[in-house]
């Protein structure tokens, strides 16, 4: 009974951790530019019971050997990069990259941040930063008497300066792209730092090279979707169940094995 | 007696396997193991294993490289200890812009290793990799024999035999943006597991019963009247 108490309870935690992953996604169902992840589940390693030669009644045989697997575990979280959905706001600080990339930002440690979270904000010091106050690199800086901010979709940004008819340019937003843009280590605050397993950033301008293009005044939602978390996480609480009706079973052999001699 | 005993051990080593499926019921790939019982001898059970093809459901995913096999077939994995194969085509690209399965092992082309530059992907049914319309590589697809000795290795992968084989693009049909869910039946594996608990039991009775019998053999016909 034992391997099969031991698979049976691998199982259990596997689902477990997986509930977990469900609860975060629907958790961040209204985080702009959050991308949900999913709980990927191995089998491990098999044991090969060798045969013994038995002699029943006058024959001899040889039992096959058999392969008894042992359960499940987590192999990995995934985080699926695809596409959320683009919501329009309105808002001319709200930007969106439709297709791949990330906004750059300066973290506090020096370091470069990135994000997918385009609600920008202009700081104290006029220059463009996001939601949490990062500054966006190359920074964007904003003059007093700027007026009419534009994003175009290749990342220029433009203002009216007084009483000028023409837009002046003033910055242009670049986006960095990643080989492997799930290997991405999340930082929380919807920022995310490079790994060796994400790669180095290639750095670009909006709508070149594979690069995503901007849409001012929208936001990139949560690729989380609703319904399917929702059925995930029943299909993970009937598998947890099913897993625990397992260890009933093999405990209930147990017992009965105790009782052979009463 | 014997028979009995190995009844109950067959009927543990049935349940282990049974554990072992349900716990992979949503493990992306996973291909059950049959236990069979049969008569050895006169009266020794033995249970054999094999692995159950049956195709899971494919589920969408969006994801350009989830790939799934609609059918026959494998793909084919660079691990350290030999080529491999998987149902589970879970794969991302790692850092060098390789594409890899989940622990990181190269998903092998017609050319070894795949190395996908940036741009548009598609795979299309014959296992053909484009990149922005321009043909890279093909994904090695295999099979084995009907009733081959496919062994089980941890990671759901499958340690070919003899037997394998490339299948011809025309006969492939890779979906890509899917994946393969575990072909585990949680109802047959439950009421599997009720059987084989039944079953358990009355190997037990049997067992008690024989040795009562003998019980009275051994002390009771001896006894003066």
């Amino acid at each position: 009974m034992d391997p099969a108490l031991r698979a049976a309870a691998t199982g259990m935690m596997a689902q477990q951790t997986r509930t977990e992953v469900i609860a975060n996604n629907l958790a961040n169902v209204n985080t702009a530019g959050f991308k949900r992840s999913r709980a990927q589940f191995e089998d491990l390693l098999y044991q090969t019971i060798q045969g013994t030669q038995v002699i029943g009644g006058t024959e001899a045989e040889t039992l096959p050997a058999i392969q008894v697997g042992r359960g499940t575990r987590l192999s990995g979280v995934q985080r699926l990069h695809e596409q959320g959905p683009i919501e329009q706001t309105g808002r001319n600080l709200d930007v969106a990259i439709e297709g791949e990339g990330f906004f750059q930002v300066q973290l506090p440690n020096g370091e470069l941040g990135y994000t997918r979270d385009g609600s920008f904000q202009i700081s104290d010091q006029g220059v463009l930063v996001t939601g949490a106050g990062y500054t966006i690199q190359p920074p964007v800086r904003i003059p007093g008497d700027g007026t009419e901010l534009t994003i175009s979709n290749t990342g220029v940004v433009s203002v009216r300066r007084g009483n000028e008819i023409m837009p002046t340019e003033i910055g242009r937003i670049e986006l960095a792209r990643f080989a492997n843009p799930s290997g991405l280590l999340n930082l929380g605050q919807n920022l995310l730092a490079p790994t060796t397993a994400s790669g180095q950033p290639v750095v670009g301008f909006p709508n070149d090279e594979g690069m995503g293009r901007l849409q001012q005044g929208s936001l990139e939602g949560s690729n989380v979707e609703i319904v399917q978390e929702m059925v995930e996480m029943i299909a993970a609480q009937r598998a947890y169940e099913i897993n625990s009706k397992s260890i009933k079973t093999a405990d209930e052999m147990g017992q009965i094995a105790n009782n052979i001699v009463n | 007696m014997s028979s009995a005993a190995s009844a109950l051990q067959m009927l543990e080593r049935r349940q282990a396997v049974l554990a072992n499926n349900l716990a992979n019921a949503s493990t992306k790939g996973f291909k059950a193991e049959t236990a069979f019982s049969r008569l050895m001898g006169n009266a020794l059970a033995a249970t054999d294993t094999a692995v159950n093809l049956t195709p899971g459901t494919l589920t969408q995913t969006h994801n350009p490289f989830d790939l799934a096999v609609n059918g026959d077939g494998f793909f084919v994995v660079q691990t350290p200890n030999g080529e491999r194969l998987v149902r589970n085509g879970s794969f991302q690209l790692n850092a060098e812009r390789q594409l890899v399965d989940e622990k990181g092992n190269p998903v092998l082309g017609d050319g070894g290793a795949i190395s996908i530059p940036p741009g548009q992907v598609e795979i299309n049914k014959a296992g053909l990799i484009e990149v922005n319309g321009k043909p890279l590589t093909r994904l090695r697809v295999e099979t084995v024999a009907s009733g081959a000795d496919l062994q089980h290795e941890g990671g759901t992968m499958f340690v070919p035999d003899a037997t394998r084989k490339a299948i011809a693009p025309e006969d492939r049909d890779i979906k890509q943006g899917f994946l393969e869910e575990s072909n585990v039946n949680a109802l047959t594996a439950m009421t599997d597991m009720l059987s084989v608990l039944h079953r358990y039991q009355a190997a037990q009775k049997t067992l008690s019963t024989i040795d009562a019998a003998r019980g009275i053999a051994v002390n009771d016909l001896a006894k003066p009247v």
